[in-house]
């Protein structure tokens, strides 16, 4: 309560510019919440909710303020067992309201915590548990805190590059283990500053784009929708424990604006972003041409360096009913890549029949025959160098995909 | 006198007529040890010190760019060991045990480097010997951090002289040889400053991971990229570094407090089920 007259006082005494305004938020953290998965897998989570009603997202609710708003978040936390914060990700907000627990406060079952700062530069930022944020993050206590320019229109900032739409892409991942009983059910002693927690080794096997992943991509708020020579803004911010590595259609011209929530100065074009754990990018795109493609975004181990997973975001530049189209064209998928002497080929469905492997001189180098629908381990002791994998049916190619072996 | 020694010859007599340039005499010992992990355990490593007593850590080198520096490696290990700055194109002969080799090493431009032993690469990296060189214009309020984690499968077995044969997959991770919160305890990691200072903080990732450098509090500016020079000015508060990248970065901290700074890999916070353990350190700024 002292801290919330303080602000008041603060408020009340600070000159607010014509336009700004104080903006409140709230967040309700959870700790039961349920989410369903693309194979209809259904995991415990933890989140923030906007309302008692609703089951936490995951991401959490995306909040918006204006450059200059004064910001109040209310943190209520109704959920038993370790308490939770709410770090402000690249806020830079001062240490009272930074979110780390010794450092700053924490939030316990049935009390409510508050967070006030002065939203600084547009750009997208991330707000996250940061109570033995390795268990909490993962169970899914994040989202992504959005400050626009002073008149909240859609400029990247003030001065900036003008829009006509934004999209926001949030990558993570998810380990079933992480979210059973024994991890999310972890002891807490608030008096120590370390603890000891059961920690799995970490395998993610759902690797989610706003906490969504293969056919829920066609759903239309994932998908990317354009006009021919629109100019939209894409917010791609990585929350998970693996890089991203983004690969855009060279038809759409992206170029790389902004990092971290600051103007880059010399903007990068290029159909090639990494993002690491924790980074943030704003990417402008304009495509020229009618197209149906979409941004592939793989999921690289940080120690082994290699891809785990490709999600695919679908484009649609002036198409209105080529999902379907869509669909078909990412039929086969082929990871981890690079890889050694092992790789898979997954199937979205379709039959297949044999697999073909070309070096990068045209010659056949491996032949496997089977009837196949679904994941194909092959197993192949090449050198290095890349191959075209071939994937056919009743001779008929359906598909070829690169594969670089290391 | 051979051709490579006539070479350093040479140079030191070139260094030697620079009028600006400053004679600096330095010493490396490679020495053996253990490392002991947070669960306990104790793992065979090398590093490069200042004394022939092991420390497991690798000493900072630091210089300025007037500097001409004469630089001898003593071997106190069993193996033969090679040091190398692939950026200053500098490279000893095989220093075998017992003995020492010396190089001379020279910097026209100010800069964070990488040195390390290039005998068996990555093997002898992997067990601890790599370290940061730095040449700087001045005397600017300075911070190091040696990135690097421990698969403690791989370095038993290249110890061993095993073949490594199992995926990489560290359980420890250290910054200057440190886990949190041991890490607050060493004067060169450990951020310490006032607001509006100019702090500079030399980064090098020596592992064999990515990491993914999260700043609470601020936002700092890249002064140098070694894989990406075109990400120099961008101001971030995440800063990925590859394996055997440098990054320099400049600090001015607008207000004071203690904030952290962590891996956002938050695998790499973490280390025998302790949490915050790995590479997370704060920073501590006053008024």
């Amino acid at each position: 309560m002292t801290r919330r007259i303080l602000f008041l006082f603060f408020l009340m005494g600070s000159f607010i510019s014509v336009g700004q305004q104080i903006v409140n938020h709230q967040l309700i953290a959870r700790n039961l919440g349920e989410k369903e998965m693309h194979d209809g897998v259904v995991i415990r989570t933890f989140g923030f909710a906007q309302s008692f009603g609703e089951q936490p997202p995951i991401p959490g609710p995306t909040l918006y303020a204006n450059e200059g708003d004064s910001v109040v978040l209310d943190l209520f936390n109704v959920s038993q067992g370790a308490p939770h914060t709410i770090h402000l990700h690249g806020l830079d907000v001062n240490q009272e309201n930074d979110g780390v627990p010794h450092l700053s406060f924490e939030v316990h079952h049935m009390e409510h915590g508050y967070y006030y700062f002065v939203a600084p530069h547009p750009g997208t930022y991330f707000y996250h548990c940061h109570v033995v944020s390795t268990i909490h993050v993962q169970a899914g206590m994040y989202g992504v805190f959005i400050v626009k320019p002073p008149d909240g229109s859609n400029t990247t900032w003030d001065g900036g590059y003008s829009y006509s739409q934004e999209k926001l892409y949030t990558m993570s991942e998810i380990d079933p283990l992480w979210h059973e009983d024994s991890v999310m059910e972890h002891d807490h002693d608030t008096t120590q500053t370390i603890h000891e927690v059961s920690i799995p080794e970490y395998h993610p096997s759902y690797f989610l784009v706003n906490g969504q992943s293969e056919q829920q991509l066609l759903e239309s708020e994932i998908v990317l929708q354009s006009a021919k020579e629109e100019v939209s803004f894409l917010r791609m911010a990585n929350i998970g424990y693996l890089a991203n590595r983004i690969t855009f259609p060279e038809e759409l011209n992206a170029k790389i604006i902004s990092t971290d929530g600051r103007p880059i100065v010399n903007p990068e074009i290029s159909d090639t972003l990494w993002i690491s754990p924790g980074e943030r990018y704003g990417v402008l795109i304009e495509p020229i041409v009618d197209l149906i493609d979409s941004i592939e975004i793989s999921y690289v181990n940080m120690n082994t360096l290699t891809s785990e997973d490709i999600q695919y975001v679908p484009v649609l530049v002036s198409g209105t009913n080529g999902l379907n189209e869509v669909l078909i064209k990412r039929t086969f998928e082929l990871y981890p890549n690079p890889s050694a002497d092992q790789f898979y080929i997954k199937s979205f469905g379709q039959a297949y029949d044999c697999i073909n492997i070309y070096d990068a001189m045209g010659r056949l180098v491996h032949v496997e025959n089977h009837d196949y629908t679904e994941k194909k381990s092959i197993n192949i002791n090449l050198a290095e160098g890349i191959y075209n994998v071939e994937i056919l049916l009743s001779q008929c190619v359906l598909d070829t995909l690169k594969w670089i072996k290391r | 006198m051979d051709l490579k020694s006539f070479l350093i010859f040479f140079l030191w007599l070139s260094f030697s007529f620079n009028s600006c340039s400053t004679q600096v005499n330095d010493t490396l010992f490679i020495n053996s040890g253990t490392l002991q992990t947070y669960n306990g355990s104790s793992i065979n490593y090398s590093c490069f010190n200042e004394s022939d007593a092991f420390e497991k850590s690798n000493k900072v080198l630091s210089y300025l760019v007037t500097d001409t520096v004469s630089l001898t490696i003593i071997n106190n290990d069993n193996v033969a060991h090679l040091f190398k700055v692939n950026e200053l194109g500098v490279e000893s002969q095989l220093i075998i045990p017992g003995e020492q080799e010396t190089v001379l090493i020279h910097s026209l431009n100010s800069g964070t480097f990488i040195y390390h032993d290039a005998e068996n690469f990555p093997n002898h990296k992997i067990i601890g010997l790599a370290g940061i060189l730095v040449f700087r214009n001045g005397n600017y309020s300075s911070f190091y951090w040696n990135l690097k984690e421990i698969d403690t499968v791989w370095i038993k077995d290249i110890a061993e002289n095993n073949m490594v044969s199992t995926i990489y997959n560290p359980k420890f991770f250290l910054i200057n040889g440190n886990n949190n919160p041991n890490i607050n305890e060493d004067s060169l990691a450990r951020v310490t400053g006032n607001v509006g200072d100019t702090i500079i903080i030399h980064v090098v990732n020596t592992g064999n991971s990515i990491h993914s450098i999260h700043f609470h509090g601020y936002h700092l500016k890249v002064e140098q990229s070694s894989e990406h020079p075109s990400h120099v000015g961008r101001i971030k508060d995440t800063f990925p570094i590859n394996p055997m990248e440098v990054l320099t970065l400049e600090l001015v901290p607008h207000q004071p407090g203690e904030y952290p700074v962590h891996d956002h890999n938050l695998i790499a916070v973490t280390g025998a089920n302790i949490y915050p353990n790995g590479m997370f350190l704060t920073m501590l700024i006053e008024p």
